[in-house]
């Protein structure tokens, strides 16, 4: 059995505002293991980013709150954390990448400058060190002329630098767990697949777990090991890659498998799941996908399912899949 | 008479021609960024250098290309919301980029453009009503046909002629942009310009936008040209794809031999980088090295030359022209 890094247990945020309760993570337990990296895919509004800011505790400058739930990390409890206890985690041990390189860095720092602050703060070099260390990195993700770049200012680089920037600054305490966050979603293809590429081979060296979060699918197949699919804030699905894109159970999986355009398919249409995403103000009552569901049984619009094993490293949240005993009920 | 008539269009050999509905000749769209003044060098920034393409009755050109390729510069001069610096653009044979702001007004009846952003392209102060009979407005539809036709015209894209009393921040993304194709479709336009239609869009809902957007083009006999960065939708969508690097087309072809059977090192490196969705797939992949260069100081010769991995001396000193190597496949490189 490999060794527990993360395990999310039955998470609960919500957020409080003048419209009433927004249940933007509602129930959500997801496992990563010792070097394995975990894609998480929705749509947005799902909770997928609810979740990951939950795990950092970045929530306190927002109305959301966890109400319910375990995070353990390395089997210690994080919510028990004070804040204090936290900042020895973040960027040391857990450290993360998020989707606008531009907003967040500094702009009024230079680069070097920001980077060993998280060097000189964890890992306890002094200023001649922890530059020498700044520039390690920036080479070790690719950067040419690292040693004046340190030197810049962010705005002085381009969106695939920045990135770059970025994920130095997440991987120089060596996190055993990088969280993330649509890591090349306002990236060119070209300058994507440089940032993936960068991203294994990191994994490779250092053996750290990874949560993914994205909503590209084709993202999800080349990085991930296990896929967590989420819709409306539960988990719909969990399996490993292969199963997911091979047999996958939830219909909202298989409809978002094939709403993609695949390159070199020559479909006329593309399969589409109609409706929208539910907005919090009007959940459905059962099942939260039922009234865009193409199998909508009636117990669908009634009841909601549990999120149950359908095989062995294969859990659904469907009627269509539930024991037999379960839906008699 | 008749027989002039159509060896004008270029018959030849019983061989039926037919005339593009729109034609492109050496566009050149320059922003300078500084002002010349004292004797300065003025500088520019060319966002779109030379690039000549035609678009047929019904079908789909599709522009794809990275950020600051050009490829919005061009749909927006195609719009005439941005003059051309140099160039011709033909519309039904008639040149428009010699016209004044008066004349081109009347003629946008016959093209219209879809946004990428639907949050941003509809006035938020403006019932779903007045926004897509605003069109109508300009070119003096009566208004009775009006309110008739934007019931008609809501229905068409999938929403319901109750939504046309509301407000645009009541619906979602995908159903704005909705919205945005209806006040589209108001003047009952030949050409379509949509520039990232779908790339704000959940995926879901973007395979609902895609299906529409090809369901109307059967229904009344669209043209469009597509702008994207999305190869796959690109493909998806289009039957020719231009690929666009740093303000000049590289590569142009119908979309088998293009994506079967790509010929510019550039498009090869761009569809080597898609990520496809099936994990078993593994690809040798083919990683361009460095960033885009800036279009204010684009490299000598062929501006792909910093990033090709079959550059040449000559590639780093001579500007490649376009070359036809098949019927119908433009490529501009010193490979071929």
């Amino acid at each position: 059995m490999a060794e527990t890094m993360l395990k999310i247990e039955d998470l609960k945020t919500y957020f409080y505002g003048d419209d009433g309760v927004v249940k933007a993570v509602d129930g959500v337990t997801i496992t990563i293991n010792k070097g394995e990296t975990v894609g998480v895919v929705g749509e947005s509004g799902c909770g997928k980013s609810v979740t990951s800011l939950s795990v950092m505790r970045l929530l306190h400058d927002t109305p959301g709150e966890i109400v319910d739930g375990s995070i353990e990390f390395q089997g210690k409890n994080l919510l028990s954390f004070s804040e204090k206890e936290m900042r020895q985690i973040r960027g040391n041990e857990v450290a993360m990448i998020f989707q606008e390189p531009m907003t967040s860095l500094n702009p009024v720092y230079k680069i070097g400058k920001q980077l060993e602050e998280a060097i000189q703060l964890h890992l306890k070099y002094d200023k001649q060190k922890a530059r020498e260390h700044a520039i390690q990195m920036l080479k070790l993700v690719g950067i040419p002329r690292s040693d004046e770049i340190v030197n810049e200012f962010p705005y002085q680089l381009s969106g695939g630098m920045r990135q770059r920037v970025m994920i130095a600054m997440a991987m120089a305490c060596r996190p055993k767990l990088l969280i993330a966050d649509e890591p090349t979603t306002a990236l060119d293809v070209t300058i994507q697949a440089q940032i993936l590429d960068l991203m294994r081979t990191l994994r490779e060296e250092s053996e750290t777990s990874i949560m993914l979060i994205t909503h590209d699918l084709g993202v999800v197949a080349e990085m991930c090991d296990r896929v967590v699919v989420m819709y409306a804030g539960k988990v719909v699905e969990e399996t490993d890659v292969y199963t997911l894109f091979e047999d996958p159970k939830h219909p909202y999986t298989r409809g978002l498998i094939g709403s993609v355009p695949k390159l070199g398919k020559n479909a006329n249409r593309l399969d589409s799941i109609p409706g929208n995403v539910p907005t919090p103000s009007n959940m459905p009552k059962g099942c939260k996908f039922a009234p865009r569901c193409s199998n909508v049984l009636k117990v669908c619009l009634e009841k909601e399912p549990v999120l149950e094993k359908v095989e062995a490293n294969h859990t659904c949240r469907c009627w269509l899949y539930q024991n037999t005993e379960t839906v008699g009920v | 008479m008749q027989m002039l008539a159509i060896s004008e269009h270029g018959d030849c050999g019983g061989v039926k021609m037919e005339a593009p509905l729109l034609e492109v000749k050496n566009l050149k769209k320059y922003f300078s960024i500084n002002k010349g003044l004292l004797g300065r060098k003025k500088k520019f920034v060319k966002a779109v250098d030379d690039v000549s393409f035609t678009i047929k009755k019904g079908e789909t050109l599709g522009l794809v290309g990275e950020s600051g390729c050009g490829k919005s510069t061009t749909g927006r001069m195609l719009m005439r919301l941005l003059d051309p610096t140099e160039g011709q653009i033909y519309f039904e044979g008639k040149e428009i980029s010699n016209l004044n702001d008066n004349q081109i007004r009347s003629l946008r009846k016959d093209f219209q453009m879809v946004f990428q952003d639907p949050y941003a392209s509809l006035n938020p102060r403006m019932k779903v009503r007045e926004i897509v009979s605003e069109p109508m407005v300009i070119h003096g539809i009566p208004k009775e046909e009006r309110m008739e036709r934007v019931e008609k015209l809501l229905t068409v894209v999938g929403l319901s002629a109750y939504h046309a009393d509301r407000y645009p921040h009541e619906f979602s993304g995908g159903q704005r942009q909705r919205i945005g194709i209806a006040r589209a479709l108001a003047v009952n336009p030949k050409l379509i310009i949509a520039d990232e239609p779908v790339s704000a869009l959940d995926v879901s809902i973007q395979s609902q936008i895609l299906n529409l957007l090809k369901d109307l083009q059967e229904e009344f006999e669209l043209t469009y040209l597509f702008i994207a960065h999305d190869l796959s939708v690109v493909e998806h969508i289009s039957d020719r794809v231009g690929v666009m690097y740093l303000g000049k087309i590289v590569e142009l072809a119908d979309k088998q031999s293009l994506y079967q059977n790509p010929k510019h090192p550039y498009t090869k490196a761009l569809l080597s980088a898609v990520p496809i969705p099936n994990p078993r797939l593994k690809r040798e992949r083919i990683i361009l090295k460095g960033d885009i260069p800036s279009p204010s100081n684009p490299p000598s010769g062929c501006t792909f030359h910093t990033r090709c991995p079959l550059a040449t001396e000559e590639c780093r000193n001579k500007i490649p022209q376009v070359k036809e190597i098949n019927p119908g496949h433009y490529v501009s490189c010193h490979l071929f």
